[in-house]
Protein backbone atom coordinates (compact mmCIF):
# COMPACT_ATOMS: atom_id res chain seq x y z
CA UNK A 1 0.00 0.00 0.00
CA UNK A 2 1.30 3.39 -0.82
CA UNK A 3 0.05 6.67 0.46
CA UNK A 4 1.06 9.88 -1.15
CA UNK A 5 0.28 12.95 0.81
CA UNK A 6 0.32 16.44 -0.50
CA UNK A 7 3.15 18.51 0.97
CA UNK A 8 0.59 21.11 1.99
CA UNK A 9 -1.12 18.56 4.21
CA UNK A 10 2.21 17.74 5.76
CA UNK A 11 2.97 21.38 6.45
CA UNK A 12 -0.43 21.77 8.03
CA UNK A 13 0.29 18.73 10.18
CA UNK A 14 3.56 20.22 11.42
CA UNK A 15 1.80 23.47 12.18
CA UNK A 16 -0.98 21.86 14.19
CA UNK A 17 1.22 19.42 16.07
CA UNK A 18 3.70 22.06 17.12
CA UNK A 19 0.88 24.33 18.25
CA UNK A 20 -0.61 21.53 20.33
CA UNK A 21 2.61 20.45 22.00
CA UNK A 22 3.07 23.97 23.30
CA UNK A 23 -0.03 23.71 25.41
CA UNK A 24 0.13 21.36 28.30
CA UNK A 25 -2.16 18.41 28.61
CA UNK A 26 -3.89 18.36 31.96
CA UNK A 27 -6.72 15.88 31.70
CA UNK A 28 -6.63 12.27 30.46
CA UNK A 29 -8.65 13.25 27.40
CA UNK A 30 -6.10 15.85 26.42
CA UNK A 31 -3.29 13.39 26.90
CA UNK A 32 -5.15 10.89 24.74
CA UNK A 33 -5.57 13.46 21.98
CA UNK A 34 -1.94 14.30 22.14
CA UNK A 35 -0.87 10.69 22.00
CA UNK A 36 -3.16 10.04 19.05
CA UNK A 37 -1.66 12.97 17.23
CA UNK A 38 1.78 11.58 17.84
CA UNK A 39 0.73 8.18 16.59
CA UNK A 40 -0.40 9.53 13.22
CA UNK A 41 3.07 10.41 11.95
CA UNK A 42 4.43 7.16 13.39
CA UNK A 43 1.81 5.23 11.42
CA UNK A 44 2.71 7.21 8.35
CA UNK A 45 6.33 6.22 8.86
CA UNK A 46 5.26 2.58 8.96
CA UNK A 47 3.40 3.06 5.70
CA UNK A 48 6.54 4.59 4.24
CA UNK A 49 8.30 1.34 5.19
CA UNK A 50 10.62 3.04 7.63
CA UNK A 51 10.02 0.42 10.28
CA UNK A 52 13.21 0.92 12.26
CA UNK A 53 12.75 4.62 12.85
CA UNK A 54 9.03 4.21 13.48
CA UNK A 55 9.77 1.61 16.15
CA UNK A 56 12.49 3.75 17.68
CA UNK A 57 10.28 6.80 17.96
CA UNK A 58 7.39 4.73 19.25
CA UNK A 59 9.48 3.10 21.97
CA UNK A 60 11.06 6.38 23.00
CA UNK A 61 7.75 8.16 23.28
CA UNK A 62 5.98 5.38 25.14
CA UNK A 63 8.80 4.99 27.65
CA UNK A 64 8.82 8.71 28.34
CA UNK A 65 5.06 8.78 28.81
CA UNK A 66 5.08 5.79 31.14
CA UNK A 67 7.88 7.25 33.21
CA UNK A 68 6.10 10.55 33.52
CA UNK A 69 2.83 8.98 34.58
CA UNK A 70 4.07 6.42 37.03
CA UNK A 71 7.41 7.41 38.41
CA UNK A 72 7.75 11.14 38.33
CA UNK A 73 5.77 13.77 40.08
CA UNK A 74 6.14 17.37 41.15
CA UNK A 75 7.83 16.21 44.36
CA UNK A 76 10.65 14.32 42.77
CA UNK A 77 14.05 15.65 43.81
CA UNK A 78 17.62 14.52 43.67
CA UNK A 79 20.08 14.43 40.82
CA UNK A 80 19.06 11.25 39.03
CA UNK A 81 15.41 12.07 39.16
CA UNK A 82 16.10 15.62 38.04
CA UNK A 83 18.03 14.35 35.05
CA UNK A 84 15.39 11.77 34.26
CA UNK A 85 12.69 14.40 34.55
CA UNK A 86 14.59 16.61 32.19
CA UNK A 87 14.98 13.95 29.55
CA UNK A 88 11.42 12.71 29.80
CA UNK A 89 10.27 16.30 29.64
CA UNK A 90 12.15 16.85 26.41
CA UNK A 91 10.95 13.64 24.87
CA UNK A 92 7.32 14.02 25.83
CA UNK A 93 7.14 17.66 24.91
CA UNK A 94 9.19 17.92 21.77
CA UNK A 95 9.10 14.49 20.21
CA UNK A 96 5.62 14.83 18.64
CA UNK A 97 6.80 17.88 16.72
CA UNK A 98 10.14 16.27 16.06
CA UNK A 99 8.65 13.04 14.72
CA UNK A 100 6.31 14.94 12.44
CA UNK A 101 9.12 17.11 11.15
CA UNK A 102 11.32 14.05 10.65
CA UNK A 103 8.59 12.32 8.71
CA UNK A 104 7.98 15.32 6.51
CA UNK A 105 11.67 15.85 5.78
CA UNK A 106 12.21 12.21 4.89
CA UNK A 107 9.09 11.68 2.84
CA UNK A 108 8.93 14.89 0.82
CA UNK A 109 10.94 15.30 -2.30
CA UNK A 110 12.45 18.72 -2.66
CA UNK A 111 10.69 19.45 -5.96
CA UNK A 112 7.32 18.54 -4.45
CA UNK A 113 8.02 20.83 -1.55
CA UNK A 114 9.09 23.68 -3.81
CA UNK A 115 6.04 23.46 -6.00
CA UNK A 116 3.76 23.30 -2.96
CA UNK A 117 5.35 26.42 -1.54
CA UNK A 118 5.03 28.10 -4.89
CA UNK A 119 1.35 27.27 -4.97
CA UNK A 120 0.93 28.85 -1.56
CA UNK A 121 2.64 32.00 -2.88
CA UNK A 122 5.48 31.95 -0.40
CA UNK A 123 8.30 34.28 -1.53
CA UNK A 124 11.06 32.58 -3.48
CA UNK A 125 13.73 33.51 -0.97
CA UNK A 126 12.06 31.70 1.89
CA UNK A 127 11.18 28.69 -0.26
CA UNK A 128 14.67 28.11 -1.60
CA UNK A 129 16.38 28.72 1.72
CA UNK A 130 13.98 26.45 3.56
CA UNK A 131 14.44 23.71 0.98
CA UNK A 132 18.20 23.97 1.44
CA UNK A 133 17.84 23.79 5.21
CA UNK A 134 15.72 20.67 4.88
CA UNK A 135 18.17 19.06 2.54
CA UNK A 136 21.13 20.04 4.65
CA UNK A 137 20.44 18.42 8.01
CA UNK A 138 21.27 14.90 6.81
CA UNK A 139 24.39 16.25 5.10
CA UNK A 140 25.60 17.89 8.29
CA UNK A 141 25.06 14.66 10.17
CA UNK A 142 27.01 12.71 7.60
CA UNK A 143 29.88 15.18 7.53
CA UNK A 144 30.01 15.29 11.30
CA UNK A 145 30.21 11.49 11.38
CA UNK A 146 33.24 11.54 9.10
CA UNK A 147 34.91 14.24 11.18
CA UNK A 148 34.37 12.25 14.33
CA UNK A 149 35.84 9.15 12.71
CA UNK A 150 38.87 11.07 11.56
CA UNK A 151 39.36 12.48 15.05
CA UNK A 152 39.06 9.06 16.60
CA UNK A 153 41.66 7.71 14.21
CA UNK A 154 44.13 10.34 15.29
CA UNK A 155 43.13 10.01 18.93
CA UNK A 156 42.14 13.63 19.48
CA UNK A 157 38.45 13.16 20.25
CA UNK A 158 38.73 14.97 23.55
CA UNK A 159 41.51 17.35 22.61
CA UNK A 160 43.20 16.74 25.93
CA UNK A 161 40.09 17.86 27.82
CA UNK A 162 40.25 21.40 26.47
CA UNK A 163 36.67 22.47 25.90
CA UNK A 164 37.48 25.33 23.54
CA UNK A 165 39.68 23.08 21.43
CA UNK A 166 36.96 20.43 21.41
CA UNK A 167 34.52 22.90 19.91
CA UNK A 168 37.11 24.22 17.48
CA UNK A 169 38.19 20.80 16.23
CA UNK A 170 34.64 19.89 15.42
CA UNK A 171 33.20 23.14 14.15
CA UNK A 172 35.94 24.30 11.79
CA UNK A 173 36.15 21.19 9.59
CA UNK A 174 32.38 21.06 9.53
CA UNK A 175 32.20 24.64 8.30
CA UNK A 176 34.83 23.95 5.67
CA UNK A 177 33.00 21.01 4.18
CA UNK A 178 29.60 22.71 4.40
CA UNK A 179 30.84 25.78 2.56
CA UNK A 180 32.28 23.61 -0.19
CA UNK A 181 29.11 21.57 -0.50
CA UNK A 182 27.14 24.80 -0.61
CA UNK A 183 29.16 26.07 -3.55
CA UNK A 184 28.58 22.85 -5.43
CA UNK A 185 24.91 22.96 -4.58
CA UNK A 186 24.43 26.46 -5.90
CA UNK A 187 26.31 25.61 -9.08
CA UNK A 188 24.03 22.62 -9.58
CA UNK A 189 20.91 24.64 -8.85
CA UNK A 190 21.81 27.42 -11.27
CA UNK A 191 22.50 24.86 -13.98
CA UNK A 192 18.95 23.69 -13.54
CA UNK A 193 17.60 27.17 -13.96
CA UNK A 194 16.87 28.10 -10.38
CA UNK A 195 16.68 31.85 -10.01
CA UNK A 196 15.73 32.50 -13.60
CA UNK A 197 13.23 35.19 -14.45
CA UNK A 198 10.63 32.85 -15.86
CA UNK A 199 8.19 31.16 -13.51
CA UNK A 200 9.29 27.62 -12.94
CA UNK A 201 7.03 24.79 -13.92
CA UNK A 202 6.98 21.51 -12.09
CA UNK A 203 6.86 17.91 -13.26
CA UNK A 204 4.92 16.90 -10.19
CA UNK A 205 1.25 17.75 -10.22
CA UNK A 206 -0.03 18.46 -6.77
CA UNK A 207 -3.55 17.63 -5.91
CA UNK A 208 -5.30 17.21 -2.61
CA UNK A 209 -6.64 13.67 -2.39
CA UNK A 210 -9.28 12.10 -0.18
CA UNK A 211 -6.69 11.11 2.36
CA UNK A 212 -5.37 14.66 2.52
CA UNK A 213 -8.80 16.00 3.30
CA UNK A 214 -9.35 13.27 5.87
CA UNK A 215 -6.12 14.08 7.68
CA UNK A 216 -6.73 17.81 7.58
CA UNK A 217 -10.20 17.21 8.97
CA UNK A 218 -8.90 14.93 11.72
CA UNK A 219 -6.21 17.36 12.81
CA UNK A 220 -8.55 20.33 12.73
CA UNK A 221 -11.08 18.49 14.86
CA UNK A 222 -8.40 17.46 17.32
CA UNK A 223 -7.26 21.06 17.65
CA UNK A 224 -10.75 22.35 18.22
CA UNK A 225 -11.49 19.72 20.84
CA UNK A 226 -8.18 20.38 22.52
CA UNK A 227 -8.71 24.12 22.69
CA UNK A 228 -12.28 23.73 23.80
CA UNK A 229 -11.42 21.32 26.57
CA UNK A 230 -8.54 23.36 27.80
CA UNK A 231 -9.74 26.92 27.71
CA UNK A 232 -13.50 27.05 27.54
CA UNK A 233 -14.95 24.19 29.53
CA UNK A 234 -13.15 24.43 32.86
CA UNK B 1 25.48 49.09 -4.38
CA UNK B 2 21.83 49.85 -4.92
CA UNK B 3 19.35 47.78 -6.80
CA UNK B 4 21.13 44.54 -6.14
CA UNK B 5 18.67 41.72 -6.12
CA UNK B 6 19.18 38.53 -4.25
CA UNK B 7 20.01 35.58 -6.45
CA UNK B 8 19.51 31.86 -6.00
CA UNK B 9 23.11 31.54 -4.83
CA UNK B 10 22.42 33.90 -1.93
CA UNK B 11 19.34 31.98 -0.89
CA UNK B 12 21.33 28.77 -0.83
CA UNK B 13 24.04 30.40 1.27
CA UNK B 14 21.39 31.57 3.72
CA UNK B 15 19.93 28.08 3.89
CA UNK B 16 23.26 26.42 4.57
CA UNK B 17 24.26 28.80 7.32
CA UNK B 18 20.85 28.66 8.93
CA UNK B 19 21.18 24.89 9.11
CA UNK B 20 24.65 25.10 10.65
CA UNK B 21 23.79 27.80 13.18
CA UNK B 22 20.66 25.94 14.11
CA UNK B 23 22.54 22.71 14.74
CA UNK B 24 25.05 24.56 16.90
CA UNK B 25 22.35 26.25 18.97
CA UNK B 26 20.41 23.03 19.22
CA UNK B 27 23.39 21.30 20.81
CA UNK B 28 23.69 24.17 23.29
CA UNK B 29 20.00 23.95 23.99
CA UNK B 30 20.30 20.30 24.96
CA UNK B 31 22.55 21.38 27.82
CA UNK B 32 19.65 23.32 29.30
CA UNK B 33 17.93 20.20 30.42
CA UNK B 34 20.73 19.34 32.80
CA UNK B 35 20.11 22.27 35.08
CA UNK B 36 17.86 25.33 34.88
CA UNK B 37 20.71 27.75 35.44
CA UNK B 38 22.08 26.53 32.14
CA UNK B 39 18.88 27.77 30.51
CA UNK B 40 19.73 31.26 31.69
CA UNK B 41 23.30 30.91 30.51
CA UNK B 42 22.12 30.30 26.94
CA UNK B 43 22.69 34.01 26.50
CA UNK B 44 26.39 33.47 27.05
CA UNK B 45 27.01 30.16 25.30
CA UNK B 46 24.95 30.61 22.17
CA UNK B 47 26.24 34.00 20.97
CA UNK B 48 29.85 32.96 21.46
CA UNK B 49 29.72 29.52 19.89
CA UNK B 50 27.31 30.65 17.20
CA UNK B 51 29.61 33.55 16.33
CA UNK B 52 32.00 31.34 14.38
CA UNK B 53 29.55 30.28 11.66
CA UNK B 54 27.83 33.67 11.78
CA UNK B 55 31.03 35.60 11.13
CA UNK B 56 31.72 33.39 8.16
CA UNK B 57 28.18 34.12 7.04
CA UNK B 58 28.71 37.87 7.41
CA UNK B 59 31.72 37.56 5.11
CA UNK B 60 29.39 36.30 2.42
CA UNK B 61 26.61 38.83 2.95
CA UNK B 62 26.66 41.66 0.47
CA UNK B 63 23.03 42.56 -0.03
CA UNK B 64 20.12 43.58 2.09
CA UNK B 65 17.72 40.80 2.99
CA UNK B 66 19.94 37.83 3.69
CA UNK B 67 20.02 38.31 7.44
CA UNK B 68 16.29 39.03 7.41
CA UNK B 69 15.55 35.78 5.60
CA UNK B 70 17.74 33.94 8.08
CA UNK B 71 15.74 35.32 10.97
CA UNK B 72 12.48 34.34 9.26
CA UNK B 73 13.77 30.80 8.88
CA UNK B 74 14.80 30.78 12.52
CA UNK B 75 11.36 31.95 13.54
CA UNK B 76 9.81 29.10 11.56
CA UNK B 77 12.14 26.50 13.02
CA UNK B 78 11.70 27.78 16.57
CA UNK B 79 7.97 27.69 16.10
CA UNK B 80 8.15 24.05 15.03
CA UNK B 81 10.21 23.23 18.06
CA UNK B 82 7.63 24.68 20.37
CA UNK B 83 8.79 28.17 21.23
CA UNK B 84 5.40 29.64 20.52
CA UNK B 85 3.85 32.55 18.67
CA UNK B 86 5.21 35.09 21.10
CA UNK B 87 8.82 34.81 20.12
CA UNK B 88 8.51 34.63 16.34
CA UNK B 89 7.78 38.32 15.59
CA UNK B 90 10.56 39.35 17.92
CA UNK B 91 13.05 37.11 16.15
CA UNK B 92 12.14 38.62 12.78
CA UNK B 93 12.33 42.13 14.21
CA UNK B 94 15.81 41.48 15.60
CA UNK B 95 16.83 40.12 12.21
CA UNK B 96 15.58 43.17 10.30
CA UNK B 97 17.30 45.61 12.63
CA UNK B 98 20.52 43.61 12.52
CA UNK B 99 20.30 43.67 8.74
CA UNK B 100 19.80 47.44 8.66
CA UNK B 101 22.74 48.05 10.98
CA UNK B 102 25.03 45.84 8.91
CA UNK B 103 23.84 47.58 5.75
CA UNK B 104 24.87 50.91 7.17
CA UNK B 105 28.43 49.63 7.30
CA UNK B 106 28.11 48.32 3.78
CA UNK B 107 28.38 44.77 5.13
CA UNK B 108 32.13 45.23 5.29
CA UNK B 109 32.74 47.59 8.19
CA UNK B 110 33.48 45.39 11.15
CA UNK B 111 32.29 47.92 13.71
CA UNK B 112 28.79 47.73 12.32
CA UNK B 113 28.97 43.99 11.87
CA UNK B 114 29.77 43.36 15.51
CA UNK B 115 26.89 45.58 16.64
CA UNK B 116 24.62 43.92 14.13
CA UNK B 117 25.55 40.47 15.41
CA UNK B 118 24.93 41.63 18.96
CA UNK B 119 21.43 42.72 17.98
CA UNK B 120 20.87 39.51 16.10
CA UNK B 121 21.72 37.58 19.26
CA UNK B 122 18.70 39.10 20.98
CA UNK B 123 16.65 36.43 19.25
CA UNK B 124 17.85 34.04 21.93
CA UNK B 125 15.90 36.08 24.47
CA UNK B 126 12.76 35.61 22.39
CA UNK B 127 12.78 32.03 23.59
CA UNK B 128 12.28 33.22 27.14
CA UNK B 129 9.19 35.25 26.27
CA UNK B 130 6.68 32.47 26.91
CA UNK B 131 8.27 32.09 30.34
CA UNK B 132 7.77 35.70 31.25
CA UNK B 133 4.50 36.75 29.69
CA UNK B 134 2.69 33.70 30.90
CA UNK B 135 4.85 32.90 33.89
CA UNK B 136 2.18 31.27 36.05
CA UNK B 137 0.64 29.22 33.28
CA UNK B 138 4.03 28.17 32.00
CA UNK B 139 5.07 27.03 35.43
CA UNK B 140 1.93 24.97 35.73
CA UNK B 141 2.65 23.55 32.29
CA UNK B 142 6.08 22.39 33.31
CA UNK B 143 4.72 20.80 36.46
CA UNK B 144 2.08 19.02 34.45
CA UNK B 145 4.70 17.84 32.04
CA UNK B 146 6.52 16.18 34.89
CA UNK B 147 9.28 18.64 35.64
CA UNK B 148 10.04 18.80 39.34
CA UNK B 149 9.20 21.73 41.59
CA UNK B 150 12.88 22.16 42.25
CA UNK B 151 13.59 22.61 38.54
CA UNK B 152 10.77 25.12 38.13
CA UNK B 153 11.75 27.20 41.11
CA UNK B 154 15.32 27.55 40.02
CA UNK B 155 14.21 28.25 36.47
CA UNK B 156 11.99 31.11 37.52
CA UNK B 157 14.53 32.47 39.91
CA UNK B 158 16.88 32.80 36.95
CA UNK B 159 14.39 33.97 34.34
CA UNK B 160 11.67 36.48 35.14
CA UNK B 161 10.36 39.89 34.16
CA UNK B 162 13.15 41.70 35.96
CA UNK B 163 16.06 39.65 34.74
CA UNK B 164 14.97 39.68 31.10
CA UNK B 165 16.46 43.13 30.61
CA UNK B 166 19.71 41.92 32.07
CA UNK B 167 19.57 38.80 29.95
CA UNK B 168 19.04 40.85 26.81
CA UNK B 169 21.94 43.08 27.74
CA UNK B 170 24.17 40.08 28.39
CA UNK B 171 23.27 38.46 25.11
CA UNK B 172 24.03 41.68 23.28
CA UNK B 173 27.39 42.05 24.99
CA UNK B 174 28.27 38.41 24.47
CA UNK B 175 27.29 38.74 20.85
CA UNK B 176 29.55 41.76 20.55
CA UNK B 177 32.47 39.93 22.14
CA UNK B 178 31.63 36.77 20.23
CA UNK B 179 31.85 38.70 16.98
CA UNK B 180 35.50 39.51 17.68
CA UNK B 181 36.25 35.95 18.72
CA UNK B 182 34.45 34.60 15.69
CA UNK B 183 36.35 36.93 13.41
CA UNK B 184 39.63 35.83 14.92
CA UNK B 185 38.73 32.21 14.22
CA UNK B 186 37.59 33.01 10.69
CA UNK B 187 40.84 34.87 10.08
CA UNK B 188 42.92 32.10 11.53
CA UNK B 189 41.36 29.27 9.58
CA UNK B 190 39.40 30.45 6.61
CA UNK B 191 41.24 33.43 5.24
CA UNK B 192 44.44 31.45 5.26
CA UNK B 193 42.74 28.74 3.27
CA UNK B 194 41.31 31.30 0.88
CA UNK B 195 37.68 30.31 1.39
CA UNK B 196 36.40 33.73 2.27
Amino acid sequence: MEIKLDPRTKIYMIFVVSAIVMMSATTPLLWALRIIMTMVPIMLLVVEKRYASALRFFALYIIAIILIFYFLSAESTGLIKALLTGYCGIVAQFSPAFITAWYVIHSTKIDEFMSAMQKMHVPDGVTISLAVVMRFFPTIKEEYGSIRDAMKMRGISFAGGNAVKMVEYRLIPLLFSCVNIGDELSAAAITRGLGGKIKRSSVVELKLGVLDYALIFLFTCATIVFLFQKYIKP
Amino acid sequence: MENKKLTAKDFITVGIFTAIVFVVTFVCMMLGFIHPYVVASYVIIMPIVGAIPMMLFYCKVEKFGMITIMSVLFAIIMFIFGMGFLGAPFIVLAGVIADLVAKKGGYKNFKYISVSYGIYCLWICANYFPLIVTAEAYRQNLLDEGYSVEYCDSLFRAVNGKTIIVLMLISFICGYIGAYLGRAVVKKHFEKAGIV
